[in-house]
């Protein structure tokens, strides 16, 4: 019988490869890694959307969000002054009540500051705990660490999400970012959520830049941070590692 | 021989098959039958694999075993129902080796495009593929 041996393949060690994309201030300086996860070599699941799509079908966001935080931060690039941001399901802060005692323990073993660590949260769909949601947050802020809500306007991630969880970071997906440099009404967005951001005392962050163009106009819209392949594609542990000292 | 083409004539890329069943050895097998015929072909071993693959990749074919979690699963019908879901084009091919007259009735009610009771010949699996991709 077949039934869980993907999920197994996924947990046990080495199932899990961390990929580490730079995300750059809007002078081009690197200020963070987003560490992104694939799934085995040779499966299915080396497409992060399929792997996450099954991790999710299967209702078993706690255990790989775990899984992919262990292998980020085993290989995650140094660098004191760099931030590492980690994608965190909100069904996970919701259930998982020791996950802070469990990302500070993975942290301190791979001599992490907690300081350096971004929950990035993702896929906010219901249901889910509230009340553990928010006490996960609070703890997570009182260990040191900064939160960013993923693919804000797309699906959960909402008004009501960034009331809840009053971001240090709003990332603004590929979507919005890709031609906003022609297209007024992405602008319109773009503008709407730099200004929403600045009444919560929080900083945006860009996802899938790719021209120059839209770059320039991201920085006229005073879009602080910045990722995509402009910059750099998801990189090994190895290759980040070297980017940063590149950068450095 | 049946001639086969597995050339899309609305898009002239290799037609892509999805294969579902929870055998390794039956996976192994249709894959390196279909690959040789010039299809592009996934497979997924369970129910929730399969899902991931659909919702994210467009296929002209399915190919599902019925039964994907032991006695009594009728996994292969929760497939049907999510290929017609995203994309009226997809043809399915449901296979069982423990198929009552009332599961085929069942599948055909569900959108099934053919119901194949196992073991069956894979050259006349493929050839049910070859018309059906071709109606």
């Amino acid at each position: 019988m077949t039934e869980h041996r993907a999920l197994n393949a996924i947990l046990e060690p080495g199932g899990i490869t961390p990929m580490y994309q730079p995300i750059v201030a809007a002078d081009g300086s690197l200020v963070a890694f987003e560490c992104l996860s694939r799934g085995p070599r040779g499966t299915n699941f080396e497409s992060a959307k399929v792997l996450f799509d099954y991790v999710r079908l299967k209702r078993e966001e706690t255990l790989v969000d775990r899984a992919c935080i262990v292998a980020a931060l085993a290989t995650a690039p140094k660098g004191d002054g760099i931030r590492l941001a980690v994608n965190v399901h909100a069904s996970t802060l919701g259930r998982d009540h020791d996950f802070t005692d469990f990302v500070c323990a993975t942290a301190d073993r791979n001599g992490i500051a907690r300081e350096r660590i971004t929950i990035e949260i993702v896929e906010h769909a219901p249901p889910w705990d509230s009340i553990g949601f928010g006490t996960a947050l609070d703890r997570l802020r009182g260990a040191g660490m900064r939160i960013a809500l993923d693919d804000v306007g797309l699906g959960q991630s909402n008004f009501k999400m960034i009331l809840d969880v009053r971001p240090d970071y709003l990332k603004i997906d590929k979507y919005f970012v890709e031609e906003c440099d022609a297209d007024r009404h992405r602008q319109a967005v773009i503008g709407a959520l730099s200004t929403l951001a600045s009444h919560f005392g929080a900083e945006i962050v860009a996802e899938g830049v790719e021209r120059e163009s839209v770059r320039d106009t991201l920085r006229d819209f005073g879009v602080q941070f910045m990722q995509g392949y402009l910059f750099s594609k998801p990189l090994t542990a190895d290759a980040a590692a070297a980017f940063g000292r590149v950068d450095a | 021989m049946y001639a086969y083409r597995s050339i899309s004539p609305l898009t002239n890329v290799p037609e892509r098959i999805l294969i579902v069943d929870d055998e390794d050895l039956i996976v192994l097998a249709m894959r390196k039958y279909f690959q040789g015929l010039g299809y592009e072909v996934d497979s997924a071993f369970e129910l929730e694999e399969a899902q991931a693959l659909l919702a994210n990749y467009d296929y002209d074919l399915v190919i599902a075993d019925l039964r994907l979690t032991g006695i009594g699963g009728v996994e292969g019908l929760q497939i049907v129902a999510d290929v017609h879901q995203k994309c009226a084009h997809t043809r399915v091919i449901l296979l069982s080796a423990f198929g009552t007259p009332e599961i085929e009735r069942e599948s055909y009610n569900r959108g099934a495009d053919a119901f194949l009771h196992k073991p069956k010949a894979m050259m006349e699996i493929a050839k049910i593929a070859r018309t059906l991709l071709e109606a």
